[in-house]
């Protein structure tokens, strides 16, 4: 390490993560005339999930009628969304894809050179279109930067700055402090407006985005901010090929029409889903393949032989070096179908997270969030493909545009400067402890070992549950006790403080919520309790956690809300065999 | 379980220029520049999340990633129910 001397910068709005929510954060608002700070703790266009997140994006058109796809973004999600948002994202994502087509971002094409759009997973009306994520991020940094954005890379922030020094706290958020992972620097970034887009929460090493570790959700709730549906964040999705290789992307292969099929080549969606089939809500078809399993029906196979050409010369142009499909480590996937398995555990891609408004806006004044680290009310708890990456544009655009508006109109709030060298202090503290039995690496290790089943991670109980909550708390504490080799080392020992935190959130909401719902379900609640349809709140208050029960807006409502689920759970009925009840057809 | 170790990312130090693109690229911090050597090295190897943003990335074809997926914090459910794979 070179230095931890301090260095202190101003802004108007200070954007804490650098993927599709920060990045369009950072461009509307500088837009609109605010200075700004984008910070992230790898390269802001090659960071987080945006990079890698399949390809696939909601693409609604001026020619689509836009209260068809709201119905059953609504109805599909249960009705458990601000239908606002509904609106606000088909309509957002609108021009967003326009922004995208204009920056000559690749978007796979038909013949007449018309977007090929695709029916998105979990959807019967929705489409979705296969784009080039790599480069739409790397048209945003260079736009956020021809208009002059400040970007600080490799800078891993620790904390939020509190106007009162508190966390939580009573007053406002004031910025955030942090440190440059390569050489030390600590940083304070003081900001009329904060917003936190440090993408969804998961475990490292279980899924393939390994610093979405869920660092500014953390960070918020230790500030008072208000976390939102956090059981929810449960969820799998097939990634890995024959055990050992990623699988690129489900979202596509069934996009084009691959199929799943088990040991005796049935093709067990029809019997679940007979319309969407493999295209089903995600974490249903996760659960027909634990059901599989448990039946003795396994493996479960992709079928590759049925796809379209355009899977394979699209993969070609997209996925240049990516594609285990396409090298000679497995057999030749256009002649035989290959075992393929899900994971299942923390892979919250909007179905939880910090509460906003349509603004971005949280409940601590001077927060705002947007992307995966917010709870997507467009969509509800229903995870469709493209609907996370939609989210992030316009959540992003939306809460740049409010962070900048407000920002102009107000001045720094005040801060303590003893909080600057007190969370200096504590951003460094394990750097200087002695050498400790646990590394950063084995409390990785013990949080990525509660997702070590699919089925015991879906089939969940109170026991459970408070077994998982008190390794969270383990590692949390021993995240504060264990010794920084270097900079590098100290950057996962935060994150293992984080994850644990929010899977502690995650767990506290699951023990909380008494029946089962959408993808979360426990065998000891298995039916639907009508009085559990709400969202269901969690913050830290300054005694403790506080649970909250908050319904539905009513205004603006368009499709009048109706509590579809009744009752066994909808993981439930699949693990025992039965057909999911309730929901959309 | 123990994080593997094995490196999965191969950076050949024969074609690697040094430009240092591959260091921006990586999410996880994994590559760092010699600069003694002027090249690119792989410096935390076992956090490598086999993402394939530096191979994309790199104008000399230098680096080589392993298929295999990250790092055996992954479990198999057919380990769990004993079928072989």
């Amino acid at each position: 390490m070179k230095s931890t001397e301090m260095v202190a910068r101003e802004t108007d709005v200070l954007i804490i993560g650098g993927g599709f929510a920060g990045s369009w954060a950072a461009l509307r608002a500088a837009e609109l005339g605010a200075r700004v700070i984008l910070v992230d703790k790898a390269y802001v266009s090659r960071s987080g999930a945006s990079t890698l997140s399949g390809g696939i994006t909601t693409c609604p058109l001026d020619s689509d009628d836009i209260d068809v796809w709201a119905e059953e973004f609504i109805t599909r999600g249960g009705y458990m969304c601000d239908q606002r948002w509904t609106y606000q994202l088909l309509e957002g994502q609108r021009a967003r894809v326009k922004d995208y087509e204009s920056w000559g971002v690749p978007i796979s094409r038909d013949a007449e050179g018309n977007i090929r759009r695709f029916a998105s997973r979990g959807m019967i009306n929705v489409r979705g279109m296969q784009y080039q994520p790599k480069v739409a991020m790397r048209e945003l940094r260079r736009r956020v930067l021809d208009l002059g954005v400040v970007i600080l890379d490799r800078v891993c922030v620790t904390e939020l700055i509190t106007s009162d020094g508190q966390w939580p706290t009573s007053g406002s958020v004031a910025g955030a402090v942090g440190f440059n992972v390569h050489d030390g620097q600590f940083i304070v970034m003081r900001a009329k407006r904060t917003i936190i887009a440090t993408g969804m929460i998961a475990m490292k090493g279980t899924h393939r985005v390994d610093n979405d570790t869920g660092d500014g959700v953390a960070m918020a709730f230790r500030a008072g901010a208000r976390l939102v549906d956090m059981e929810f964040t449960f969820g799998g999705t097939f990634n890995v090929l024959m055990k050992r290789y990623d699988f690129p992307s489900y979202n596509v292969a069934i996009a084009h029409g691959a199929r799943l099929i088990n040991a005796r080549g049935e093709r067990f969606m029809e019997a679940i889903d007979p319309v969407r089939l493999e295209r089903g809500e995600l974490s249903q078809v996760v659960a027909a393949f634990a059901k599989q399993m448990i039946d003795g029906n396994g493996p479960v196979y992709i079928d590759l032989r049925h796809v379209d050409d355009t899977y394979w010369s699209d993969m070609a142009k997209i996925h240049r070096g990516g594609s285990i499909l396409m090298s000679e480590h497995v057999p030749d996937p256009r002649v035989h179908p290959l075992p393929i398995e899900p994971t299942w555990g923390m892979w919250a891609s909007g179905r939880s997270g910090l509460q906003i408004d349509l603004q971005g806006r949280t409940n601590i004044p001077g927060l705002l969030a947007a992307g995966s680290a917010a709870k997507n009310d467009a969509t509800g708890t229903h995870a469709s493909a493209g609907s996370p990456t939609a989210f992030c544009n316009v959540s992003g655009w939306h809460a740049g545009e409010c962070a900048a508006r407000e920002s102009l109109e107000d001045q720094l709030p005040p801060t303590p400067t003893h909080v600057f060298n007190e969370l200096r202090e504590a951003a460094f503290a394990p750097l200087g402890k002695p050498v400790h039995e646990k590394s950063a690496d084995a409390l990785h290790d013990d949080l990525a070992r509660l997702e070590a089943s699919v089925v015991d991670g879906m089939v969940l109980s109170g026991d459970r549950l408070q077994a998982m909550l008190e390794v969270t708390r383990d590692v949390a504490r021993l995240s504060g006790e264990i010794a920084a080799m270097d900079l590098h080392d100290l950057v996962k020992i935060h994150e293992a403080r984080n994850v644990a935190e929010c899977a502690g959130a995650v767990y506290q909401s699951g023990l909380d919520r008494h029946e089962s719902r959408e993808q979360f379900f426990r065998e000891d609640y298995p039916m639907t309790d009508p009085s559990w349809f709400c969202w269901h709140g969690i913050r830290r208050g300054r005694d403790g956690v506080i649970m909250e029960r908050l319904p539905f807006p009513t205004e603006g409502v368009r499709f009048p809300i109706r509590n579809l689920d009744s009752g066994l759970g909808r993981i439930g009925a699949i693990i025992r065999g039965e057909t999911p009840k309730g929901g959309a057809p | 379980m123990t994080v593997d170790a094995t490196t999965k990312i191969e950076i050949d130090p024969l074609t690697c220029t040094g430009c240092g693109l591959c260091i921006l690229s990586c999410p996880a911090d994994v590559i760092r520049l010699d600069e003694a050597a002027h090249k690119a090295v792989v410096a935390y190897g076992k956090d490598c999340q086999v993402c394939y943003l530096c191979e994309d990335d790199c104008p000399e074809h230098s680096i080589t990633l392993s298929h295999d997926i990250s790092n055996s914090r992954r479990f198999s459910t057919y380990d769990q129910f004993g079928l072989k794979i």
